[in-house]
């Protein structure tokens, strides 16, 4: 049948449908290749790909099962919560040869705490300890010290040789084994040389790589002399140990590293998971028998990565600052220090004014942080093309929800509701450029640009 | 100043005194022979038991990597590594050191005879 004037032949039709298509992709798929990848860059893949992805043959569990990417490589009770009650995370609830002295489920749920068999597996009903998970970022920066690296809470959490590189094959026998003989072999596999040198790759790829240079040019006035009493070593006297607000001490004419003390946490009265009635045995901390201290974590990510303290002890950043004012911290050997060599004998003593105000200032720096962090992480995914989209979509999720926590600590504590204001505008920008096909990098430029604009708020963003 | 000086010095002294790097020991035990990472072959030797001294309190293992005798200390932990018979692995006693067994001993300090941090022992049967 002849066809009408003004109406297509199917085949031309389809012909130039295909031409039309082709032209709008074809730039995408033919000019985009991804960029080759360095050495390092395809180690840290690999390091990722393992810390979310491999079991080790044992229960499940991978090192992302606790340490979240969405939640800052940590976990809290609130994001447990949201969990299906099949995760990994809760082998202890449904593997029957894990449910007796492998985890507490309750201290987990509800306080966000891990059992660990430190001290050792000879009694692992009555000899364990109870911890929160601390994040791994910018670990970089946090964990060198003149004595060689000191790694979770106690700052001694690997074996073999304490590294970085050795934590993993302490935490696969602690965590991920099927049964509590722990047979190598049997109950899981131990990671390779292979796969230690990428996992430590990937960890040390995480946050920041370098320490802040304080004092920064705060606008917020809070903030700002929040930041003045940290340094205050005759005051906050925060800066001694949290140099720079990171990980690192300085006593004295020494750059002490990464260092542990005595601080009096486990002194604290009215602990939460205490107050469960729960079995919490005291937590020596360092070595075994411990010397009762504990490793600094760097203070830069704190605000978004409570509850704080190798116990979860205290919720909000608030309460933590609060801590080093109480009776467990200026009786503990580190206040009695400080307190020795202050010309009346005070250790920390701060007004609840003073308190805030170095809470703000650790708030302001976190969702600072976050900025830094949702920028890169923005502009990393504006440089990938069609062919890697997945790619630059995890990017532009993981943005959201850095930007999310840029918002939630500083909304917290009411500080700065322009940056505020303009941070919801990046994060919804965000989420427009992950599900755009076409004006994915425009509106991930428009993001980054109000990402700038909430930072300005906060600093002095003027060279 | 002096004060402050002072106080510091100490505090430094009380960080570091305790503050050797100090590798978790406790699952140090479920590591068999050979595989505990960065330590196995660069801290450690491995080999059969040759001898040991009740009264030196020494241990004298011949491997690979020589003869070589290391000191047993109240402190030098001993692990029954049972790996092989899929067995968890335990701690063990000095009475565990028998001749001819193969051992992993992780040593400490210079000398002639270090002085052993912990020793594996592997158990091969029942």
């Amino acid at each position: 049948m002849p066809s009408q004037r003004g109406e297509a032949e199917p085949g031309r039709c389809a012909g130039r449908v295909a031409t039309v298509v082709l032209a709008g992709i074809w730039p995408l798929l033919a000019c985009e290749a991804p960029r080759p990848r360095t050495p390092e860059e395809t180690l840290i893949a690999r390091g990722r790909q393992i810390f979310f992805g491999e079991t080790f043959a044992g229960n499940g569990r991978t090192c992302g099962s606790c340490h979240r990417e969405e939640r800052n490589f940590t976990i809290d009770a609130t994001f447990i919560a949201s969990l299906p009650k099949h995760d990994p995370l809760f082998v202890a609830e449904f593997q029957p040869a894990l449910k007796q002295n492998f985890e507490n489920p309750r201290l987990m749920r509800e306080h966000g705490l891990i059992l660990e068999n430190l001290d050792g597996f000879s009694d692992l009903a009555n000899r364990f300890t109870q911890r929160g998970v601390p994040h791994v970022l910018a670990l970089r920066t946090s964990i060198a010290s003149p004595q060689g690296p000191r790694t979770g809470w106690s700052g001694d959490g690997a074996p073999a040789d304490g590294s970085l590189r050795a934590f993993a094959t302490g935490a696969v026998i602690q965590h991920f084994t099927k049964r509590l003989d722990r047979v190598a072999g049997v109950d899981f596999r131990l990671p390779t040389d292979e796969e230690l040198d990428a996992l430590e790759a990937f960890q040390l790829s995480l946050g920041r790589q370098a320490d802040l240079q304080l004092p920064l040019p705060l606008e917020g006035t809070v903030a700002k002399r929040g930041q003045e009493i940290f340094l205050d070593n005759t005051l906050g006297k925060c800066n001694i140990c949290h140099r720079n607000a990171g990980a690192n001490a300085t006593l004295g004419p020494a750059d002490a590293g990464n260092a542990n003390f005595d601080t009096g946490v486990e002194e604290l009265p009215d602990q939460p998971a205490d107050l469960t009635g729960e079995l919490m045995p005291p937590d020596d901390g360092f070595g075994t028998p411990g010397d009762g201290t504990f490793n600094t974590p760097p203070l830069v990510e704190a605000a978004d990565t409570g509850p704080f303290f190798h116990n979860a002890a205290v919720e909000t950043i608030e309460g933590a600052v609060a801590f080093y004012n109480g009776q467990a911290f200026n009786n503990s050997p580190s206040g009695r220090f400080l307190a020795s060599s202050d010309p009346n004998g005070v250790g920390i003593r701060l007004d609840a004014t003073q308190v805030v105000a170095v809470a703000a200032f650790l708030r302001v720096i976190n969702a600072l942080e976050n900025i830094r962090s949702s920028v890169d992480l923005l502009t990393r995914s504006a440089a990938m093309g069609f062919a890697e989209r997945q790619e630059a979509l995890r990017l532009l999720r993981l943005a959201v929800h850095d930007t999310n926590d840029g918002i939630r600590v500083l909304s917290g504590a009411g500080l700065h509701p322009e940056a505020v204001a303009d941070l919801t505008t990046a994060r919804g920008l965000t989420q427009r450029a992950a599900t755009s096909l076409f004006g994915r990098r425009r509106t991930t430029r428009e993001a980054i640009q109000a990402l700038e604009r909430a930072r300005s708020w906060m600093i002095d963003t003027q060279p | 100043m002096r004060r402050l000086l002072k106080a510091a010095v100490l505090l430094v002294v009380s960080v570091a005194a305790p503050g050797t790097a100090y590798p978790q020991k406790a699952t140090e035990q479920f590591i068999p022979v050979g595989q505990s990472p960065g330590v196995s072959g660069k801290l450690t030797w491995i080999g059969e038991i040759v001898g040991t001294d009740a009264t030196q309190r020494t241990l004298t293992l011949d491997g690979a990597q020589g003869a070589h005798t290391a000191k047993i200390t109240e402190k030098t932990r001993i692990f029954l590594d049972r790996s092989k018979l899929k067995q968890s692995n335990v701690t063990g006693t000095v009475a565990d050191l028998q001749k001819g067994r193969r051992v992993e001993v992780k040593y400490e300090g210079p000398g002639p005879a270090p002085v052993a941090d912990w020793v594996k022992v592997e158990i091969t049967r029942p």
